[in-house]
């Protein structure tokens, strides 16, 4: 039975994904990403399904090989409940296992609208409270979710071992109202057998409010099914919105260190090369006083490399086109009429341009040096 | 001579004054050059002249130079035609005197022998030193480079004759 859930769950993945993917304009690398994801994490999860016993085999054949409607899980739910208890801690600790990867694919789909940090706070806190009001709460988030947009629940999906397969049916049927009702029948089986460890959640998820490290335990713990794929939405919505931050503020503290600081190197080149050009400093020209503006033959601006460009000992500045034009006519610098140290030949202005050249490097190759 | 060729210097109608004189689209290095001439000749104007563009065209200027004192052309307008060429300020402006003047360096048609207007035009040089260069040939005139030789001659031997004359073409033609 599982090697017949294997392959049709992997083609109900694939035909359902597609459109998810293709409805959220997600790109096709990210998909293959998360595909590849999915299949190693439900074969990880069913070879630990079946060391557990063959009951949870037809639970979650049933769901995920046949596609069937959820209402199976509804009328297995109070025997599913038992054995999804038991996976619960497998979850925990593959989700704690899998922190890397949790991350990786984040930063993979935070092109994703619904990964807003804004909605996603609302629903880390929504997840909080469930920890003490659970069947409304789950209730909420799961038609939140339904309604909203997929991207939660799926992105849900991949880390959400015991939820995987009924959040796929969600998805492959397509008639999310009866999910609807079907889950939040599955929500009040859940909580009625969840309500001791609730208790003992509680603290936690009050401190999960802080931590997001609390939030992801307190999701993982709390329940198991569609509350635990809540919960980690919410957990790892806040865990995304971290990654958001890290990705947008250059400036915020969660920021790893090793990250190179994008404003310093943007800004240097610029600053650098506009220093070494007003100073003239590589070119040796900096007793000549004040640099002018525009050039006093044409009235152009000066940039960078005219700034910098002194072809007569006089000091006489002026930009490159009106040094050419004059050295195409009489070869007299404007300032003192003597000719330029250049013969006004036809190679003269070849010979310029190439020592231009090599100033434009040496500039360049002084603001590496100066930034390294 | 190529009058205008080198830039579209086109704009609303200016007397003498140009400082309504407005900021044309696309102009070539030359029409920008000329008119930041312009702008800085209006902003501070060398003593006993003026100059601007003749009618809305930006390489036609009509300058105006007052007679300086202590001179035989004392108190009298001249007026000059400034033509720029296209390729201006590689090449310097071409100045006519359109007032009639008794100088050797100013022929009968108006041409005018002045060294920097020549050879010895530098492309930094502006129409506000060639200004003050023509005001000064009023000073001194450069004899030894005449343009009239009979004026520089005069100029030479009877400089009190020659200053009669000068005096009197002022008095006639430059009131």
């Amino acid at each position: 039975m599982i090697s017949d859930s294997i392959p049709n769950a992997s083609i109900a993945m694939a035909s359902a994904n597609p459109k998810e993917f293709a409805k959220k304009k997600r790109a096709n690398r990210s998909a293959k990403l998360k595909q590849c994801k999915l299949d190693a994490r439900r074969e990880q999860w069913l070879s630990q399904v079946k060391n557990k016993g063959g009951c949870k085999d037809e639970v979650t054949g049933g769901a995920v090989a046949h596609g069937g409607p959820p209402l199976q899980l509804v009328t297995k739910s109070s025997r599913s409940i038992e054995k999804l208890e038991k996976i619960k801690t497998k979850c925990e600790d593959e989700i704690y296992g899998e922190d890397g990867s949790l991350m990786n694919h984040f930063s993979d789909s935070e092109s994703l609208p619904s990964n807003s940090p804004t909605s996603h706070t609302s629903s880390v806190l929504g997840s909080n409270d469930s920890g003490l009001n659970f069947t409304a709460s789950s209730r909420s988030s799961i038609s939140s979710i339904s309604s909203s947009g997929r991207s939660s629940s799926s992105s849900s999906n991949c880390f959400c071992t015991g939820n995987m397969s009924e959040e796929d049916e969600e998805g492959d049927a397509d008639v999310e109202d009866d999910c609807l009702d079907d889950w939040e029948a599955v929500a009040d089986a859940l909580a009625a057998s969840d309500k001791k460890q609730q208790q003992e959640h509680t603290p936690n998820t009050g401190s999960g409010l802080k931590n997001h490290e609390n939030a992801i335990e307190s999701g993982t713990q709390v329940g198991v099914g569609p509350t635990s794929a809540n919960q980690e939405s919410g957990g790892t919505a806040k865990e995304r919105s971290l990654v958001n931050c890290c990705a947008w503020r250059p400036d915020d503290a969660c920021r790893p260190q090793s990250l190179p600081n994008l404003a310093k190197q943007y800004s240097f080149p610029l600053n650098s090369e506009r220093h070494l050009g007003g100073r003239g400093a590589v070119w040796a020209c900096k007793n000549l006083g004040p640099t002018p503006t525009s050039c006093p033959i044409c009235f152009e601006d000066l940039d960078c490399t005219d700034s910098s460009f002194v072809p007569c000992s006089c000091g006489f500045r002026l930009c490159l086109f009106c040094h050419k034009r004059i050295l195409e006519e009489d070869g007299r610098c404007p300032g003192c009429r003597k000719q330029y140290e250049f013969e006004p030949l036809e190679g003269e202005a070849m010979v310029d341009g190439g020592s231009l050249t090599f100033r434009l490097g040496l500039t360049r190759s002084c603001s590496m040096i100066t930034r390294s | 001579m190529a009058p205008g060729g080198g830039g579209g210097g086109r704009g609303g109608s200016s007397g003498g004054g140009g400082r309504s004189w407005p900021s044309t689209t696309s102009v070539s290095s030359s029409g920008k050059r000329i008119q930041k001439e312009l702008s800085e000749l209006s902003m501070e104007p060398p003593p006993d002249c003026s100059a601007g563009p003749k009618g809305d065209n930006l390489y036609h200027w009509v300058a105006t130079l007052f007679g300086p004192p202590g001179t035989p052309y004392e108190g009298g307008i001249f007026f000059l035609d400034i033509t720029f060429p296209s390729d201006y300020p590689f090449k310097p402006p071409k100045v006519v005197f359109k007032t009639r003047i008794y100088h050797c360096n100013v022929d009968s048609a108006g041409n005018v022998s002045l060294d920097i207007l020549k050879d010895g035009w530098s492309p930094a040089l502006t129409i506000s030193k060639v200004l003050v260069a023509l005001r000064s040939i009023f000073n001194n005139p450069d004899a030894y480079k005449p343009l009239v030789p009979g004026i520089a001659h005069l100029y030479l031997a009877d400089r009190l004759k020659h200053d009669e004359l000068a005096t009197e073409w002022t008095q006639r033609f430059a009131r």
